[in-house]
């Protein structure tokens, strides 16, 4: 049995017919065809697929399509502003943040999401806000340098307007 | 010498972009038109005959379009030793063997279809532990070894289950602990831990109609292990084809034939459609590869003015129930165990041992992390026993320029002193116990905890001899295109071979690319394994680069009418050294002096010719490395006497990396292997129960660092440049996790004076340690 649902997906609106059990993160790799969301476990033990639901960070492989209607859903495919990397995008390539890059998505939809609540966190908010978001590359260093890297351009933004 | 442009600078990665925007297309990503979707069943038994499998059911289900098992796939593989059936061959040998596989419509199909396989099992006795099943006595796992087809280098036993013994000789041991004033023995042991990597492994396969097989996998050997799948299906080379999609990470995991040997076997028996088949997470837990497990026995002679007289070392690798990578590791592992000391008499048996657990591969640092974890603790305990400080202990023994190795070889560039010494300072070795940026920020109260420091140090070979080969495209725009079979595993590779190619040929690292790894176009490299690809590929590339550039700079000097030495490239540009403004581009040179959409094509190999494989009786070599990789790391920690738990205040990591290509890069590849070493040291152990069962195959039972769990770190890079090495460069991707437990763990006695001898350093050893030490 399937169900309609009504989403807005990096800010285009979407109908669509799907099982109402099907995965958010199957949703958008299989159905929609958007392979920048990563999975990594299916379990929801490593963030790598999170996204963005209604401006929350969830991750995907938890979250069932029947739930989604009427959602708003931010993907990686969605964090550019324009022609432009969003800061967060810009501040990982700058700092060296991504290696492998496969648990990149789900970090920069984490930083997104923590640096949307609050421009000036500290080092222990932003490793907590990142602790669910595995990676076996980096030693979380550089994610961390390029999250401080961004919040502070943010400011500036924000300071500029 | 003239300054390098780009070399030796921290410039972006060339894949960051992408791969910031999910553009990147990993293996796990791929779709494929007209692709089935397949999936395995595997054995639920540690070690068993089959006595039936009925498909009968799985075949009849809707949507089914193959349901094989290993009479449909009878071929067998294994790099070394040919042991590893493509789907399990009327027995099993581990509790996640495949048995038999189905292709299907879609995922969920297949998983049901797979649900319906029959299996009847008879249990034979099985063994999880390497010292069990050497026993003489113990039942064959491998009833077939003798016959098994191996490399020439396998040293065989005639104990049970070993499939490859490694021996070193030098001097005379006994004589050796008689002649010392302090002799002392310990064990100590290593569990097998998983790669974990973010991407799960997954591998899609197609036979066409002409018979050719293309198999489209990230995986980090694709040349070698296309030898390996033709010689299993007794196929040419060229029959066979891979494709490399990126690959989100692998730490030694994706190599050899693992998920691929299931979709090629299915790939056989769906006419012509592609076949995806990809391993969950618990899959890739059990189904793939672990870290060898290992238990090493260590004995040294000692004089009491602190010099090493005798050391002799066995250790028992793990290798679970199929040899993988085991046999190499075994003498890669075992050949530098004694250490990076000065020691006339040494012996070494190493015994890699068949166990009916998940098979042990490669893992980013081939057996050395092991070693060390026993070597540089013993060495603690020794200085300890002499009433000496470990650093001048080590410094009395440890290798430096023109020693003559245990195992034979003369050594230059080494940069070990340098390391030891930086490390040790930076993290204040000698000076009372700080309490680290992150221990103030906690808070942490000093009363019950107790401080301590600990360093170990290491050196790494590099699989000798290996070849790589590359070619440099140089197009009418003036673009690059470099055609190298290293694999982006995120190590960075395709930014430093950009950064080789763009400063021989003088042009902007922008107008650089890599080809996309598919063996049918790209020129043969050995493997992107063994911290080899900088030193190797990157020489190949410099040299294809300067093939490219002499090219064109023969064409430049008829128009700029100058000899070509006198030319310099820089900027995109060709001009006279001596007036710059005499310019032209290279790709107007090549536009007017080839063809208007010429191309230019510059090859370049390199092997290192010295190299020798060591001597199977003796374990000596004059060349076993190309070159060697040094570091020392030092850590502070804060014991936490009534829980346990070991709190890491400050790690420090100081690496001899030749020449730093890209500095940013090799720090970043030191703090990732640092956080793997932290989680060796403090949490991670695959728990393999009584009944060979992985009981912690998730993230959530399986303890990976994360973002809370890593401490400051520092790192220091130390360049002792090798003159074989492109601008001195050695190699740098595994060291980084190789000597963190080891110098945890001396942090740990250090804070407590006791010494725990088995890993992980989880709360509850540490706590009864504790316990044990106040009874």
């Amino acid at each position: 049995m399937n169900t309609r649902i009504q989403i807005r997906l990096n800010g285009k609106i979407l109908a669509l017919t799907v099982p109402p059990f099907k995965l958010l993160l199957d949703l958008l790799r299989d159905e929609i065809g958007l392979t920048g969301t990563k999975e990594g476990c299916g379990t929801g033990d490593c963030g790598a697929c999170t996204v963005l639901l209604n401006s929350k960070p969830v991750n995907s492989c938890l979250v069932l399509s029947g739930e989604l209607d009427g959602a708003d859903i931010v993907t990686i495919e969605g964090l550019k502003i324009g022609p432009h990397l969003h800061p967060v995008q810009q501040a990982f390539v700058q700092e060296g943040g991504a290696q492998c890059g496969y648990c990149t998505p789900g970090m920069l939809m984490m930083t997104k999401s923590l640096l949307d609540e609050n421009q000036n966190p500290t080092e222990e908010e932003i490793r907590f806000a990142l602790s669910g978001n595995l990676c076996r590359c980096t030693g979380y260093a550089k994610i961390i340098q390029a999250v401080q890297t961004a919040a502070a351009e943010l400011r500036k933004n924000e300071a500029g307007k | 010498m003239e300054e390098l442009a780009v070399v030796g600078k921290s410039v972006t990665r060339v894949d960051a972009e992408e791969k910031v925007t999910g553009q990147t297309v990993y293996g796990y990503d791929l779709v494929l038109p007209g692709m089935l979707y397949g999936k395995a069943l595997f054995s639920s038994r540690p070690h068993a005959i089959i006595k039936r499998i009925n498909t009968e059911k799985a075949k009849n289900y809707p949507g089914v379009h193959a349901v094989i098992t290993g009479a449909d796939a009878p071929w067998i593989h294994g790099e070394t030793i040919k042991d590893t059936p493509f789907l399990a061959q009327g027995k099993v040998r581990y509790v996640g063997e495949p048995i038999a596989a189905v292709a299907a419509v879609d995922e969920d199909t297949a998983q049901a279809a797979v649900a319906l396989i029959e299996v009847e099992y008879e249990d034979l006795p099985a063994y999880f532990s390497p010292e069990q099943a050497s026993k003489p006595g113990a039942l064959a796992i491998h009833e077939d070894y003798p016959k098994y087809h191996k490399a020439d280098f396998i040293v065989t036993s005639p104990l049970p289950n070993v499939c490859e013994h490694f021996k070193l000789r030098t001097g005379d041991v006994e004589q050796g602990f008689r002649k010392s004033d302090l002799v002392l023995e310990q064990r100590y042991r290593v569990p097998a831990i998983q790669h974990a990597a973010m991407e799960p492994h997954s591998a899609h396969a197609m036979v066409d109609d002409s018979g050719k097989l293309t198999v489209w996998v990230p995986n980090d050997a694709p040349f070698r292990v296309r030898t390996e799948t033709a010689e299993a299906l007794g196929l040419p080379p060229e029959k066979i084809r891979y494709i490399n999609p990126y690959q989100g990470g692998g730490f030694g995991s994706k190599g050899g034939l693992k998920v691929e040997r299931i979709a090629i076997a299915l790939a056989y028996h769906t006419k012509g459609r592609p076949v995806r088949v990809k391993f969950n997470r618990q899959e890739t837990f059990v189904s793939t590869s672990t870290r060898h497990g290992a238990i090493v026995r260590i004995k040294s002679g000692v004089n009491s003015d602190g010099t090493l007289v005798a050391r002799e070392i066995t250790i028992y690798w793990d290798a679970g129930a199929y040899s993988e990578k085991s046999a190499t590791v075994c003498i890669r592992g075992s050949l530098p165990s004694p250490g990076p000391y000065r020691i006339p008499h040494v012996k070494v048996d190493g015994y890699a041992v068949y166990t009916n657990k998940p098979v042990a591969g490669a893992f980013r640092g081939y057996g050395i992390p092991q070693a060390a974890w026993a070597c540089e603790q013993h060495m603690d305990d020794l200085a300890k026993r002499l009433r000496m400080d470990p650093l001048e202990f080590r410094l009395k023994n440890i290798f430096v320029d023109g020693d003559i190795t245990y195992w034979g070889e003369e050594l230059h560039n080494v940069g070990l002193k340098e390391t030891l010494l930086k490390a040790t300072e930076a993290i204040g070795w000698g000076k009372s116990g700080k309490w680290g940026k992150r221990g103030k920020k906690e808070k942490l109260d000093p009363k019950g905890f107790k401080i301590g420091k600990g360093f170990a140090c290491i050196s790494k070979p590099t699989r000798t001899p290996t070849t790589s080969n590359a070619s440099v495209l140089v197009d009418a725009q003036g673009k690059v295109t470099i055609h190298a079979g290293t694999v982006e595993i995120g190590q960075g590779c395709g930014t430093m071979l950009s950064q080789v190619a763009a400063e021989e040929l003088g042009v902007p690292i922008e107008n650089t690319r890599m080809h996309p790894l598919d063996t049918d176009v790209i020129p043969f490299d050995s493997s992107t394994t063994s911290s080899r690809s900088t030193f190797h590929m990157g020489n190949a590339v410099r040299y294809a680069a300067i093939d490219a550039r002499e090219q064109i700079a023969q064409m430049a000097s008829v128009i700029l009418q100058a000899p070509e030495e006198h030319l310099r490239f820089s900027d995109g540009k060709v001009f006279l050294k001596k007036d710059p403004h005499h310019a032209m581009t290279v790709g107007e040179v090549i536009r007017t002096q080839l063809a208007p959409d010429g191309v230019v094509r510059g090859n370049g190999s390199y092997t290192y010719e010295l190299g020798k494989d060591v001597d199977p009786q003796t374990g000596h070599s004059d060349h076993a490395s190309a070159f060697y990789m040094y570091a020392t790391q030092a850590a502070e920690v804060a014991v936490d006497e009534e829980t346990g738990r070991v709190r890491l205040l400050r790690v420090v990591a100081a690496h001899d990396v030749g020449k730093a290509i890209n500095p940013l890069n090799c720090v970043a590849q030191v703090e990732g292997g640092l956080a793997m070493g932290i989680g060796a040291a403090l949490h991670e152990e695959l728990v393999v129960d009584n009944q060979g069962r992985v009981r912690n195959a998730s993230f959530l039972d399986y303890h990976l660092v994360t973002s809370l769990d890593v401490p400051e770190m520092k790192t220091i890079i130390v360049e002792c440049p090798a003159p074989d090495g492109p601008y001195g460069a050695k190699g740098l991707g595994e060291p980084g996790l190789a000597p963190t437990p080891a110098a945890i763990g001396n942090a740990v006695a250090n804070a407590l004076g006791i010494r725990i001898y088995d890993l992980p350093l989880t709360p509850e050893r540490v706590y009864w340690a504790i316990q044990a030490a106040t009874d």
